[in-house]
């Protein structure tokens, strides 16, 4: 990555980079929630806001599911919580890239906040390429981006709710799943890559075992049987792999 | 819908989620950064997001839902192919997905087409 002299340059690049497939992701996924919260009689305000303020799709739609439901406090908040834990290992391993930079501490409440599997893994992957004071800058500007579209992504799928063609909106909603199986198991870190597969493996039986708490389940079982076999597995294999 | 309790169930979703990151937050401000504890919060989230995969894909709630699971199975598996054969090229792998999901809803006649 180039030399990103000012932080209002790495706020563009940030922006640059973002818009494309990342964005196009959120609108797409935020489309969906639009017009799910319009189903279930959400206002057009609160969807807005649950993008901006919840920031992580399965816990909203967690959310306007029980809700609608009729589901009491305790359940949503639990439904919610174990939706969005993931955001917990994601967070403690993100931490680590702005260690470097020069900002002030409590910024990384912000900078919590505006992470997504989307910027987590720009971040994990780019992060390191770019100077360490312009990396909250660069942040910034790509996750921004990211929840604009997003916006405007539950803005176009709460008003177009019963126009748009249900094949359209399937189509949108299935970029989902393709992009984030595209971009996690797309690792050349073996723990990272086996961590992927065992949570393919795991999370559908796991969810039907306890649907609140599933996905920590088979991503705590995934995720630290990755961990402990680090040293059992091949080093990565970038250099000789000629039979794919 | 009853407003005042619709704005405390969705106040505390948000809590619900926050909880998380603010937690997180404070725990790395104690952790040195090259510590290997943090390649297992990379392996936890690794985990975590591939089982959310699976689970949209396999057991799927909303539209998703109503096309059969193998309407959702061979699309993913077309966008692997795509994306690891040619070139790993994110757009060629959706564009591998989304067609194939596409030919099938078109061939079976799934409402809506």
């Amino acid at each position: 990555m180039k030399e990103l002299e000012t932080n209002s340059r790495a706020v563009l690049v940030g922006i640059r980079n973002a818009f494309g497939l990342p964005a196009l992701l959120l609108f797409s996924a935020m489309t969906g929630f639009g017009s799910f919260a319009h189903e279930h009689g959400f206002s057009l305000y609160m969807s807005m806001l649950s993008t901006i303020l919840i920031w992580g799709l399965p816990g909203q739609v967690v959310h306007v599911e029980l809700y609608g439901m009729g589901a009491p406090l305790i359940a949503v908040v639990l439904g919610v919580a174990g939706a969005n834990a993931r955001f917990m290992p994601m967070t403690l391993s993100m931490m680590p890239i702005f260690d470097d930079s020069p900002h002030n501490r409590r910024w990384n409440y912000l900078l919590a906040h505006m992470i997504s599997i989307n910027t987590w893994t720009e971040m994990l992957h780019t992060g390191p390429e770019i100077r360490a004071d312009r990396r909250m800058a660069y942040f910034l500007g790509f996750s921004f981006t990211c929840m604009t579209s997003g916006i405007i992504g539950v803005l176009q799928g709460y008003i177009l709710f019963e126009s748009m063609p249900q094949t359209v909106s399937l189509c949108l909603i299935f970029l989902v799943p393709v992009y984030f199986g595209l971009i996690m198991s797309n690792t050349v870190h073996p723990p990272f890559l086996l961590a992927f597969v065992l949570g393919c493996i795991l999370g559908p039986p796991m969810h039907l075992l306890t649907p609140e708490w599933g996905l920590v389940l088979a991503g705590l079982i995934s995720g630290t049987l990755a961990y402990l076999m680090r040293h059992k597995l091949p080093s990565p294999w970038n250099s000789k792999e000629g039979n794919g | 819908m009853d407003e005042t309790s619709a704005w405390i169930f969705f106040l505390s979703a948000v809590l619900a989620t926050y909880v998380w990151r603010f937690a997180a937050v404070m725990i790395s401000h104690r952790i040195e950064a090259n510590h290997p504890i943090f390649e297992w919060f990379t392996c936890l989230a690794y985990g975590i997001i591939a089982a959310l995969v699976a689970r949209t894909l396999i057991l799927p709630s909303g539209l998703l839902a109503l096309v059969p699971l193998w309407h959702r199975l061979i699309p993913m598996a077309l966008a692997f192919l795509g994306f690891y054969l040619l070139g790993k090229r994110l757009w060629v792998g959706i564009v591998f997905g989304e067609t194939g999901l596409i030919a099938l809803m078109w061939f079976n006649g799934i409402e809506g087409f």
